[in-house]
């Protein structure tokens, strides 16, 4: 069952158009990561969901939700970059979001002493906010996202800010929280999606490039695919280039990389045999020959690369 | 309502954490009681400067006490205006700035809610500041002087903290209106300002004027003058006109806050 139902949501900025009609539906109990390059519009649609930021068309649903109540009660929000109170202390501020919930006095300490701790910064609690590192306010802020135990937890790249080590804990945690909670999180890096999620939606130039569950879109966009690399030295580099532009008949270029190239191709066995005769052929000083199926990556960059 | 107390709390608690209500108290206590003091001495002052011809005789009437404590209110209105339009400096612009208001009404938080309880807090530590300022005032006064009445004084007392409500709400609406705190600033003592120069200068009756105010305080204190405001229309006017305006105030703030809860 849906819990949450976006339909043909758009938001437009004086000039540009950052979201454009985008529809969707995540399923209670998902993890759903929202994947896209810079300015794709993760930010905004993420804001929009929260009610920070009005749709210029376009409806929200939660489902359950009676007319008139507040949406906002259910949602649980880790902004990109989250602020704070520096003159309070990060357990002073638990406390403070989690009476802003309905909380009691009694239950907001408890609640807050168990989230510092769980989000690894029990010992900072007592310090001011102003002297946390920007790691420890991330940790913060997805503590006080959590505190009154939302139905649906929306996260904006909780882990870019991270280091390595405290991006390995909180991914821990999320992993966690996914069996707890809905998350929505996004992010822009693949390989945080494909680790924790069930759904992913791709978003690229504010438009929704591809959207369902992560084995259904590896499922539907697996194709044979060869990946070709040389050494670099001029000669390969200008065979290279020249049979790229004359590709064989069930060859087409995916992407380049440095010294090489992905293609997809048709047919598996006749595209190795008619690689491996052309590379013999020009005498190429290959390095690698890949032959196999397309990755989520493939498909990731296909997506944003269409923009 | 409890949740009103929690950002009620919070307001406080910054105005404590910050010393906001230790400078501002003290401020209007040195402007209160340095109107008696310097007008006490004042005779003693010129002598000593000097310069003045041999011979001359220095003739300053004594001021009637009513006057002196009048000096000290028109004090507020300038120099304790600014204090209170600085001490609100971008409440609302400030949270809206910085994302602090964005973290806090995505919890379901009323837009009223968080608008009136800074403006609640605001003007408690601005009328806690009067009074006491005030009071400096008044006990200087009587002690220098001759005693004030406890009934002008408490009168041109709520007439005055009426005035600093109404410039400290309208410190609060500029700052969620505009991004800039100094420009919030600016607007509210500016518009205080030229209400104020209205009413005292423009010919025709203006009881709907909250500017008047300051000039009722101070006329109030004068026992033996008619009552106040007498033929300029009734004070109650000017306190209810005055009252729904703050109201309007408030709900233009939450609006604007709930259309635009951050920056971008
Ligand atoms: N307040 C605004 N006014 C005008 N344009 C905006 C505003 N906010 C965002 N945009 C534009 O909308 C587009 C999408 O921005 P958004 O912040 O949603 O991207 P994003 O996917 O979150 O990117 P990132 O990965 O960098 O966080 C960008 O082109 C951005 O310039
Ligand atoms: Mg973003």
């Amino acid at each position: 069952m849906a819990l949450l139902t976006v339909d043909r949501l758009t938001k437009r900025f004086e000039g540009t158009l950052a979201v454009d009609g985008i529809s969707f539906a995540i399923g209670e109990g998902r993890c759903v990561a929202l994947l896209g390059p810079n300015g794709a519009g993760k930010t905004t649609t993420i804001r929009m969901l929260t009610g920070l930021l009005q749709p210029s068309s376009g409806a929200i649903r939660l489902e359950g939700m009676k007319p008139g109540q507040d949406l906002r009660a259910w949602i649980g929000y880790l902004p990109q970059t989250p602020a704070f109170y520096g003159w309070m202390t990060g357990r002073e501020f638990l406390v403070y979001a989690g009476r802003l919930c309905g909380l009691s006095a009694k239950e907001a300490y408890a609640r807050s002493d168990e989230l510092l701790a769980r989000v690894g910064i029990g010992a900072a609690g007592k310090r001011r906010i102003s002297g946390y590192s920007g790691g420890m306010k991330q940790r913060l802020g997805l503590a006080q996202a959590l505190i009154h135990r939302p139905k649906l937890l929306i996260l904006d790249e909780p882990v870019s800010a991270l280091d390595p080590i405290g991006r390995r804990e909180v991914m821990t945690l999320l992993g966690e929280l996914k069996s707890e909670t809905t998350v929505l999180f996004s992010t822009h890096v693949l390989h945080d999606a494909e680790e924790l999620c069930d759904d992913v939606l791709i978003m690229s130039a504010g438009r929704l490039a591809e959207g369902g569950s992560l084995s259904g879109i590896r499922e539907a966009n697996r194709q044979p695919m060869m990946s070709l690399e040389t050494e670099g030295d001029s000669r390969s580099k200008e065979w290279l280039e020249g049979w790229l532009k004359r590709l064989p008949a069930g060859f087409e270029a995916a992407s380049a990389t440095p010294a090489g190239a992905r293609l997809i191709v048709r047919d598996l066995e006749t595209a190795r045999r008619t690689v491996i005769r052309e590379l013999a052929d020009a005498d190429v000083r290959v390095t690698k020959l890949e032959v196999g199926y397309t990755t989520l990556e493939d498909l990731f960059l296909k997506a944003v690369a269409h923009s | 309502m409890k949740q009103w107390f929690v950002l009620f709390n919070k307001e406080w608690l910054e105005i404590l954490r910050s010393y906001r209500i230790i400078w501002l108290p003290i401020g209007f206590i040195v402007l209160g009681a340095s109107q008696p003091i310097a007008t006490f001495f004042m005779p003693d002052i010129l002598a000593s400067a000097g310069n003045m011809p041999e011979g001359a005789v220095i003739r300053i009437p004594t001021p009637q006490p009513f006057e002196v404590m009048a000096g000290a209110l028109s004090q507020f209105g300038v120099i304790g205006l600014l204090l209170v339009a600085l001490s609100g400096m971008g409440a609302i612009s400030g949270e809206k700035a910085s994302g602090t208001a964005a973290m806090v009404l995505v919890k379901p938080v009323s837009h009223v809610s968080f608008v009136t309880a800074k403006w609640a807090a605001l003007l408690l530590l601005a009328v806690l500041s009067f009074a006491a300022g005030y009071g400096a005032a008044w006990y200087y006064t009587a002690s220098l002087f001759d005693s004030v009445g406890w009934g002008e004084v408490v009168q041109s007392a709520l007439l005055f903290a009426l005035w600093l409500g109404f410039v400290g709400t309208l410190a609060l609406l500029f700052s969620s209106l505009l991004r800039s705190a100094a420009a919030a600033t600016f607007g509210a003592l500016a518009t205080a300002a030229v209400l104020s120069i209205a009413s005292s200068s423009l010919p025709f009756e203006q009881s709907w004027n909250p500017g008047r105010l300051s000039g009722l305080a101070a006329e109030s204190l004068n026992a033996g003058a008619a009552s106040p405001g007498d033929g300029q229309g009734a004070v109650w006017l000017t306190v209810i006109v005055t009252a729904t305006a703050m109201l309007a105030a408030l709900a233009a703030s939450a609006r604007s806050l709930k259309r635009m809860p951050s920056n971008d």
